[in-house]
């Protein structure tokens, strides 16, 4: 960390080999797109390595670079929630006719490889669970078993209260016992 | 109520499922088995989560990144 707040080119790739698969794995998981966990892994890493001066060495890096990742695909989440709702047509379109003018049109496609390969790699069952989670259940119970971060330590990482990340944790395993149970009856 | 006949709580099911809970907690899933199904279902979906798999970006995505960063020389100057 050292060598890369000096800014050594080396230090800088370094962090990013040691970081790429976790974080790129979180995104992929929360967004459930490759080429799109792609982009939001590279702006996280932009981001972290040019603010590297203002890294501060009480916190751990891989929180720091957690807590980017996770801002990017909620953010994300969230746009493409408010965008879902323009599937109905424009916000101000009150008569069905002008709901039917300005609503997105959603055609069939056909798959792609890239999606065959989406589907190989986030179609098992437990994959499955996850997507169906909220978005903060998904990176809280991500970062608990998948990264195996401490709940004080997801606490900072994701700026909540210790209680909302147990309540959180709780209930997403919980759901996920729910839709695994489900699926096996 | 003893330790042994109090019930666990999530907290403590969660370090069961990872072999962290204290011996003298866990003695109570022997005698209660209402516990003991829970216990083993929470283990069931903590073991599914920790062995996901960590994937990995195309290659070259160091590259892409790189092209983008900002990297400071000893002089204080920037370099693409």
């Amino acid at each position: 960390m050292a060598w890369a707040k000096q800014g050594h080119d080396a230090a800088f790739r370094e962090l990013v080999r040691r970081y790429e698969r976790p974080v790129f794995s979180l995104l992929y998981r929360m967004v459930r797109d490759r080429a799109l966990a792609e982009d939001l892994a590279q702006e996280t890493f932009i981001k972290v390595l040019n603010g590297i001066k203002s890294y501060r060495p009480e916190f751990k890096f891989s929180s720091w670079i957690f807590k980017i990742a996770n801002n990017a695909a909620i953010d994300h989440l969230r746009r493409k929630s408010i965008d879902t709702l323009s599937l109905d047509g424009a916000p101000g379109a009150e008569t069905p006719d002008q709901m039917r003018a300005t609503q997105l049109q959603v055609g069939d496609r056909a798959e792609s490889p890239l999606d065959e390969v989406e589907n190989r790699e986030l179609g098992t069952a437990i994959e499955r669970a996850i997507a169906r989670l909220r978005p903060e259940y998904r990176s809280c119970i991500l970062l608990r078993h998948v990264e195996g971060y401490s709940y004080e330590e997801i606490a900072t990482t994701l700026e909540l209260p210790l209680g909302t990340v147990k309540t959180y944790i709780h209930r997403a395993r919980n759901e996920l016992r729910g839709y695994l149970e489900g699926r096996r009856e | 109520m003893t330790d042994l006949a109090m019930h666990l709580t999530t907290d403590e099911i969660e370090l069961w499922a990872q072999g962290l809970l204290p011996a003298t907690r866990a003695m109570h899933l022997a005698d209660c088995s209402l516990c003991r199904v829970e216990a083993e279902r929470e283990r069931k979906v903590i073991l599914e989560l920790v062995q996901l798999p960590q994937f990995s970006p195309r290659a070259g995505f160091a590259d892409r990144v790189m092209a983008q960063v900002k990297v400071p020389t000893p002089s204080g100057d920037w370099t693409t």
